[in-house]
C-alpha cells in the first residue's frame, strides 16, 4: 500500500473501467449522444469491419495471384469514419481516462503518443505504423492482446518540429489494423484535413453534481475531513468543469498542513493552466503593473506570433481616449519593429523587450479610461496587411477574360481599371450591358462591376 | 468582323509604336534602335501614367517581331510574391547536400523576387531568330535594396537578355544600375498632341468638344492619357455635348476620395472608423503599407493645414514607413500612424 501513498490522486483514482466513470455527454455534428455508448459501439464495429475486410482481402489476394496485373482488384480498406474518432473538449474532463478505461474493459493494450514526443513524420511512423499495418508473426501463434492507438493532444501538433504529422496520421487512419482515438483541446485550422476524415465528438465538461459525487468518494477513501461543502463548491467553480484540476486541488489542500481559513487558501490557489486567449486578452487590459502583464504572457501557451496581433485588434475596444491610444500604439509599433528585427537577425534573446512592449506597454497605456465594467467583446484578428497579393476567384476570372482581348496585369486591373469600370457601370446600365456583352460575363462578375 | 470595344481606353490603346501620340524624339530614337537590332539596357524615367510601359512593351514587341511572346516578360516589382511563389523560393533556397562542392547544403541568399521572377526567365536561351530576350521591370524603385541583385544579373546575362527598367524617379535608382543603362527621360505628352488625340477620339465617337474643355482635361489628367480618355467616356454617358460643367462633375468622381477621407476622419479624431476605412482601402485596392504611406504623403500636401502641422504629420508618416520596413505587420504601423493623427484633432 505504501507505493500508492505518494501517487497523485489523479492517477490513483483514474477509473479502471467504464462502469466507474461519470458519464460525459458529447455532441456529434450538433446532436447530443452518450459518449460511452458511442465508444463501445465504435470499437465493436471496428473489429467486426476489420474481420470482414481481412477476409475479403484474402479472397482478393488469392484472385489477384491468378490473373494478369491489369485485371487485378484493389484491396479493400476500412473506411476512415469507422477507423478513427476525435474527442475534443477542454482539458481535464476525462478524455484520456475514458480511452484507458475503454481499453481496460475490452482487454486491449493502449499505444499512446502525446505532445511530449516530437511528432515528425519519421517518429510517428516508427512508433505506430509497424503496429498498425501488420500484425507480428507471433500473433498467429499466440493469441496476443488487441491494441488501441491513442494519439493524445493532437492540437499540439505545431510548427517545424512536427512537420508532416497530419498527413502521416491520416495515412495511418487509412491503413490501420487497430482502432484509433485522438484527443484534442480545441478546434485548429491546420487539422482541417483530419476533421474531414473522422467523426468529431465535442465532449462537454462534467456537471457540477457529478464532480461533487466523485470528490466526495475520494475524500471518504482518503479520510479527509477538513473540507466543507461550501469550499468544495468554490473549488469546482474555480476549475470550471476541469475534474483533474479539482482533484489536484483537494490533494494539495488536504495533504498540506492547514491552519486558519481554507476558503482563503482556495481563492489564492491558481494553477498555471492553459489560459483561454479571450480571457487572457480581457485580463491583460486590466493589469496595473508591468509584472502582472508579464506574468500573464509568461503563463499562457498562446503563440506570441499571434498574441500581439490579438492585442493590435483589440486595443481600441479597451482603450478609448486618443492620447492613450497613441501611447499604446507607439509601444505596439515599436514591439512590431523589434520583432521584425529579431526574426531577421535571429536575436531571440531580445524577445523580453518585445513581450514587455506589446503586453505591458499597451495595457498600461490605459490610465485615464475607467476600468472596463461589464462585458467587452474580444475580437478575433482576421485582418493582416501586407501579406500575399491575391485576388478573389471572381476577380481572377474577370482579369482572365479581359486578358484575352487586352493585356493587363492583375495589379493594374485592381488599382486602375476596376475603379473606373465601377464608376462607368454605376453611371449607366447601357455601359454595363455593353461591357458584359463584350467580355461575356456571368452574373457574379457583373455584380463585381456594379 | 470588328467588334465594338465598349471601354475606350482599350479601344484607343495604340497598336504600334507609330500610333503612340506625341513624344516624337523618343519614338524616333526607339525606331532607330529597332533598325540597328541592338541596344544596351535601358532605363525609362517619367512621372506616373504617362505611357512608359506602353512605350516599352510596344517597342519590345516591334523589336522582337513574331517571337515576342516567348522572349518578352513584364515584371511588376511592387507586387508582393504570391503564396506559391514564396513557397517555391523557400524550397529552392538551399543547395542540395547531395551536390558536390563547397556550397552543398548552404543557404542561397538570392532575394526571393529575383530568384522566382527574374532568374528563370533571364537564364533561358533566346527562342527563334531574335538577337536577345527583353525583360521589362515596372516600378523598379519599389525593389529597394534588391536592386543590388540586378547589378550582377545585368552583366552576367546581359548578352542573353536586355532589360528595360521603368521608374518614376531616377534618384531612387542606385548609381551602379543607372550607369549600366541608357537613360530615357519620357516627357509628358505636349498639349498640341494631346489636343489632336482628343479631337480624333471626339470625331470617332461623334462628341462635341471645345478647345477650352480640352485644355481643362489636359490640366486635370496631368498628362495621363488613359485617365483623360476615361473621363471623356464617363462624360459622354450623359450626352454628346461636353461642356466645362459636365467635365468637372465627372472628373470629381475620379479623385481618389478614399485617401482624403481617411485623412479627414483621422484628423477629426475618430480612430475606430479611420482604421476600418484604411483596411477597406487596402483590401479593395491591394495596396501594401508602403504605398498607403506614400499616398497619404501626397494627399497631406493638398490639405489646407498650417506649415507646422504639415511638417509634424509628414514626420509621423516617415517614422511609420520606416518602422514598417523592419516590422512584421503593416497593419500595426498603419494603426499607429492613424492613432497619432487622431491626436491632432485636439490641436486643430
Amino acid at each position: 500500500m505504501s507505493k500508492t501513498v505518494d501517487m497523485p490522486w489523479v492517477e490513483k483514482y483514474r477509473p479502471k473501467s467504464l462502469k466507474d466513470m461519470a458519464l460525459p455527454i458529447a455532441k456529434v455534428s450538433g446532436q447530443r449522444v452518450k459518449l460511452i455508448e458511442e465508444l463501445i459501439k465504435f470499437v465493436k464495429i471496428f473489429f467486426k469491419e476489420r474481420k470482414r475486410i481481412n477476409q475479403e482481402n484474402k479472397r482478393i489476394k488469392a484472385f489477384n495471384r491468378t490473373v494478369i496485373e491489369k485485371e487485378q482488384k484493389e484491396e479493400l480498406k476500412i473506411s476512415t469514419e469507422k477507423a478513427g474518432i476525435l474527442l475534443e473538449g477542454p482539458p481535464g474532463i476525462g478524455k484520456t481516462s475514458i480511452v484507458y478505461a475503454l481499453a481496460n474493459d475490452f482487454n486491449m493494450e493502449v499505444i499512446e503518443t502525446n505532445a511530449s514526443d516530437t511528432r515528425t513524420r519519421a517518429t510517428i511512423e516508427r512508433r505506430l505504423k509497424e503496429t498498425t499495418k501488420s500484425r507480428g508473426i507471433m500473433d498467429f501463434i499466440t493469441q496476443s492482446k488487441e491494441k488501441l492507438i491513442l494519439i493524445d493532444e493532437v492540437d499540439g501538433i505545431y510548427g517545424v518540429k512536427d512537420r508532416g504529422a497530419v498527413p502521416t496520421i491520416i495515412d495511418l487512419i487509412q491503413k490501420t489494423q487497430f482502432p484509433i482515438i485522438m484527443c484534442s483541446n480545441e478546434y485548429k485550422t491546420n487539422l482541417q484535413p483530419l476533421y474531414n476524415k473522422v467523426r468529431r465528438f465535442e465532449v462537454k465538461p462534467l456537471a457540477k453534481g457529478e464532480i461533487l459525487k466523485i470528490v466526495h468518494n475520494i475524500l471518504k477513501k482518503e479520510n479527509v475531513t477538513q473540507l466543507v461543502e461550501g469550499d468544495l463548491e468554490l473549488l469546482i467553480e474555480k476549475n470550471n468543469g476541469d475534474l483533474r484540476g479539482v482533484i489536484n486541488d483537494i490533494q494539495g489542500i488536504s495533504q498540506g498542513k492547514i491552519d486558519g481559513n481554507t476558503t482563503e487558501l482556495i481563492l489564492s490557489l491558481r494553477r498555471d493552466s492553459l489560459e483561454e486567449i479571450f480571457t487572457l486578452i480581457g485580463n491583460l487590459f486590466q493589469v496595473s503593473s508591468l509584472r502582472e502583464a508579464r506574468n500573464l504572457t509568461d503563463k499562457s501557451d498562446v503563440d506570441y506570433n499571434f498574441l500581439y496581433k490579438w492585442v493590435n485588434e483589440n486595443t481600441p475596444t479597451f482603450i478609448k481616449t486618443n492620447s492613450e491610444l497613441v501611447n499604446a500604439y507607439e509601444n505596439l509599433s515599436l514591439a512590431d519593429e523589434i520583432f521584425g528585427r529579431i526574426r531577421i537577425n535571429q536575436y531571440w534573446s531580445l524577445l523580453p523587450y518585445f513581450f514587455d512592449l506589446f503586453a505591458g506597454g499597451v495595457a498600461l497605456s490605459r490610465n485615464k479610461t475607467s476600468e472596463a465594467k461589464g462585458f467587452r467583446r474580444v475580437v478575433f484578428p482576421r485582418y493582416s496587411a501586407g501579406g500575399f497579393f491575391s485576388l478573389t476567384n471572381t476577380q481572377k476570372e474577370l482579369v482572365e477574360k479581359l486578358n484575352k482581348k487586352y493585356e493587363i496585369s492583375q495589379i493594374d486591373f485592381i488599382q486602375n481599371l476596376l475603379p473606373f469600370l465601377k464608376i462607368l457601370c454605376g453611371s449607366s446600365r447601357k455601359q454595363l450591358k455593353n461591357i458584359s456583352d463584350w467580355l461575356d460575363l456571368d452574373a457574379k462578375e457583373k455584380k463585381l462591376l456594379k | 468582323m470588328t467588334e465594338e470595344i465598349p471601354i475606350w481606353r482599350i479601344k484607343y490603346y495604340p497598336k504600334s509604336l507609330g500610333q503612340v501620340s506625341g513624344r516624337v524624339e523618343i519614338k524616333e530614337a526607339l525606331k532607330n534602335i529597332i533598325n540597328q537590332r541592338n541596344f544596351p539596357h535601358m532605363l525609362f524615367v517619367g512621372s506616373e501614367g504617362i505611357g512608359k510601359t506602353t512605350l516599352a512593351s510596344l517597342f519590345s514587341k516591334e523589336f522582337l517581331g513574331k517571337n515576342f511572346d516567348a522572349n518578352l516578360k513584364l515584371v511588376y516589382a511592387n507586387v508582393p510574391l504570391s503564396e506559391e511563389e514564396r513557397k517555391q523560393a523557400r524550397s529552392e533556397a538551399y543547395v542540395s547536400t547531395s551536390k558536390l562542392g563547397s556550397i552543398a547544403g548552404r543557404r542561397i541568399t538570392t532575394p526571393a523576387f529575383i530568384h522566382v521572377k527574374v532568374k528563370p526567365f533571364v537564364q533561358l536561351k533566346v527562342l527563334g531568330d531574335a538577337p536577345f530576350k527583353i525583360l521589362v521591370v515596372k516600378n523598379f524603385e519599389a525593389l529597394g535594396s534588391t536592386q543590388q541583385g540586378f547589378r550582377r544579373l545585368m552583366e552576367k546575362y546581359g548578352s542573353n537578355c536586355r532589360m528595360i527598367l521603368i521608374t518614376t524617379k531616377i534618384s531612387s535608382i542606385i548609381d551602379p544600375i543607372a550607369s549600366r543603362c541608357q537613360i530615357f527621360l519620357i516627357p509628358r505628352i505636349k498639349f498640341g498632341d494631346f489636343k489632336n488625340l482628343m479631337v480624333d477620339i471626339a470625331d470617332k465617337e461623334s462628341l462635341q468638344l471645345t478647345d477650352e474643355v480640352i485644355e481643362i482635361l489636359y490640366k486635370i489628367s496631368e498628362g495621363k492619357i488613359a485617365q483623360a480618355i476615361d473621363i471623356l467616356q464617363l462624360s459622354s454617358v450623359t450626352g454628346n455635348v461636353i461642356d466645362n460643367n459636365v467635365l468637372y462633375e465627372n472628373a470629381q468622381k475620379f479623385q481618389n476620395d478614399l485617401i482624403r477621407n481617411l485623412l479627414l476622419i483621422s484628423l477629426k479624431g475618430n480612430f475606430p472608423k479611420s482604421r476600418e476605412l484604411a483596411r477597406k482601402i487596402i483590401s479593395n485596392y491591394k495596396y501594401n503599407s508602403h504605398e498607403i504611406f506614400k499616398k497619404l504623403l501626397v494627399e497631406i500636401n493638398k490639405l489646407p493645414l498650417s506649415k507646422y502641422v504639415r511638417c509634424k504629420i509628414i514626420d509621423l508618416i516617415a517614422e511609420a514607413d520606416f518602422r514598417a520596413l523592419d516590422g512584421r505587420d503593416g497593419d500595426i504601423q498603419i494603426s499607429a500612424l492613424l492613432s497619432k493623427l487622431c491626436l491632432f484633432s485636439e490641436y486643430l
